[in-house]
């Protein structure tokens, strides 16, 4: 049985539809957490009223987020998964009919960057990034809404041989450029090494773990232990206003490149936007996040 | 989350009201906001400013917070707001001091605060930065007791000029005070002034852990 067109479009739409109107169950708990670890009245607070309008958005199917960004895709497809059909244009068009039916509607946030003119469609939209996994017979579709508030503070500089150090202290830099903008506490994506493009989707791509995961290489799993510290010592707090938690996470993943590494940083903000699904070669659906 | 806990202001604030408020103060907000998430808002509103004529929902000794909403006719005539929630101030900043100035604004706000030239503004006029919570949709949206005007429909949705009736918007946190008090600058020059440590800290742990 091949995994078909008509699957992809409704699996990918019902994606993007559900990351709306809920918080993950580990960003939610991170949350909780960071309420009773925070010493800062006012950010206890924040944190509060933050898990008080993830409530009321599951209990009264609302949007989190008046922006929904763009639709953002992550498609890993096993090497031995058969489909039938366009699915590259199945994405495309399930995200055309989610805008003609989803209730309430979305406001128009596809931009043109040479004119800032904003409709629901675009070039390249939606954004999908493709992977090929060895040995798998299904299909896995993850998507991400970003919108400006977060998406705005990602930045990369390329290093000549950098020292953790060196790579660290940029990591803070790119922090205090975000400074108070970018919805805190966020999750923050760190990519180093490979080249350009792949420094900054290794970012991406680590801002999808899910916290409290640990990295699996000891060098990196103390590098985001010591960088959260750091991160939570700068006092921005929960929407900036000052605060113990400016970050739920950071996470780090690395390639290995030439010499010249580049070190990509990028920002998911509380509300950390995230859905995950399997089409299965028997036709089923296996939802993960 | 307890709302009684919090001081409740009439909006429009009055000057009176703005003054008493201090830079870290969380209220909630009753009565009359005037929204827009639109830099092109923000352009039409300066060039409304620069003709000598008034912007077509009126702002003089009011409020302009940078909250988008998706606003549509309802089915029983008139207009609703379906769902609210604040947009980044700082893309605003370069325009924000003369809107302030002109119009003698009592309140501004929306998320991430506005730079110093607009909290010089804010402090000559007696005025205030609410920071709204991102990702507050849900509970902005049922604060939301009316839609009163909306101005500039040949605009997308967020970006129209909407007077909105309230009852207990937020908590918002002053994130600027009329006083001269700013949150967002405080906290960055402390982060700046200790960051020096941080790295330092940073380097500790690193050689704690071999590297």
């Amino acid at each position: 049985m091949a995994i078909t067109y008509q699957a992809v479009k409704a699996l990918t739409a019902q994606l993007y539809d559900w990351s709306l109107r809920r918080i993950p169950e580990d960003t939610k708990q991170a949350l909780r957490d960071a309420r009773a670890a925070e010493r800062h009245p006012g950010a206890q607070r924040v944190l509060e009223i933050m898990l008080g309008s993830a409530l009321r958005a599951e209990q009264t199917d609302r949007f989190v987020c008046s922006d929904s960004g763009v639709p953002v895709f992550q498609v890993s497809i096993g090497t031995a998964a058969r489909w039938e059909g366009d699915i590259k244009a199945a994405i495309a068009d399930g995200f055309d009919e989610l805008v003609a039916t989803i209730r309430p509607p979305l406001l128009k946030h596809v931009t043109n960057p040479l004119t800032n003119e904003r409709g629901y469609k675009g070039r390249d939209m939606p954004l999908i990034g493709w992977d090929l996994v060895s040995g798998a017979d299904w299909i896995e579709f993850a998507c991400q809404p970003k919108a400006l508030g977060s998406g705005r503070w990602a930045a990369a500089e390329t290093f000549s041989f950098p020292s953790l150090a060196d790579i660290e202290a940029y990591v803070m830099k790119v922090v205090m450029q975000a400074g108070s903008q970018h919805c805190p506490p966020v999750i923050i994506g760190v990519g180093i090494g490979g080249s350009f493009d792949v420094a900054a989707k290794i970012a991406s791509k680590a801002t999808w773990r899910a916290i409290g995961t640990t990295n699996p290489e000891p060098v990196l799993a103390a590098m985001e232990q010591r960088l959260l510290r750091a991160v939570n010592a700068t006092g921005y707090g929960p929407m900036g206003t000052g605060g113990d938690t400016t970050a739920l996470a950071v996470h780090v993943d690395y390639a290995a490149g030439h010499g010249y590494t580049p070190v990509a940083v990028c920002f998911n903000c509380w509300i950390n936007r995230r859905t995950r699904a399997r089409l299965h070669a028997d036709g089923s659906v296996e939802r993960m996040e | 989350m307890n709302l009684t806990d919090y001081r409740r202001v009439r909006m429009p604030l009055s000057r009176e009201d703005a003054l008493s408020l201090r830079a870290g103060d969380m209220v909630l907000l009753d009565g009359e906001i005037v929204i827009t998430a639109g830099l092109p808002t923000h352009h039409r509103i300066l060039a409304c400013v620069e003709q000598g004529g008034d912007p077509p929902i009126a702002l003089q000794d009011g409020s302009l917070l940078h909250l988008g909403s998706y606003s549509q006719e309802a089915a029983g005539g008139g207009l609703e707001i379906l769902y609210m929630n604040p947009t980044t101030s700082t893309r605003f900043n370069p325009l924000m001091p003369t809107l302030i100035r002109h119009f003698r604004l009592t309140a501004v706000g929306g998320k991430g605060g506005l730079d110093a030239a607009c909290r010089q503004a804010m402090q000559e006029v007696g005025c205030v930065y609410f920071s709204f919570l991102g990702g507050g949709a849900p509970l902005h949206s049922a604060a939301i007791r009316a839609v009163r005007e909306v101005a500039w429909n040949d605009l997308i949705a967020h970006y129209r000029l909407v007077r909105v009736a309230v009852e207990g918007l937020g908590p918002v946190t002053v994130g600027i005070d009329a006083h001269g008090n700013s949150l967002f600058e405080s906290i960055a020059a402390a982060t700046a002034d200790r960051m020096p440590a941080i790295l330092e800290q940073l380097a500790l742990d690193r050689a704690a852990a071999g590297g």
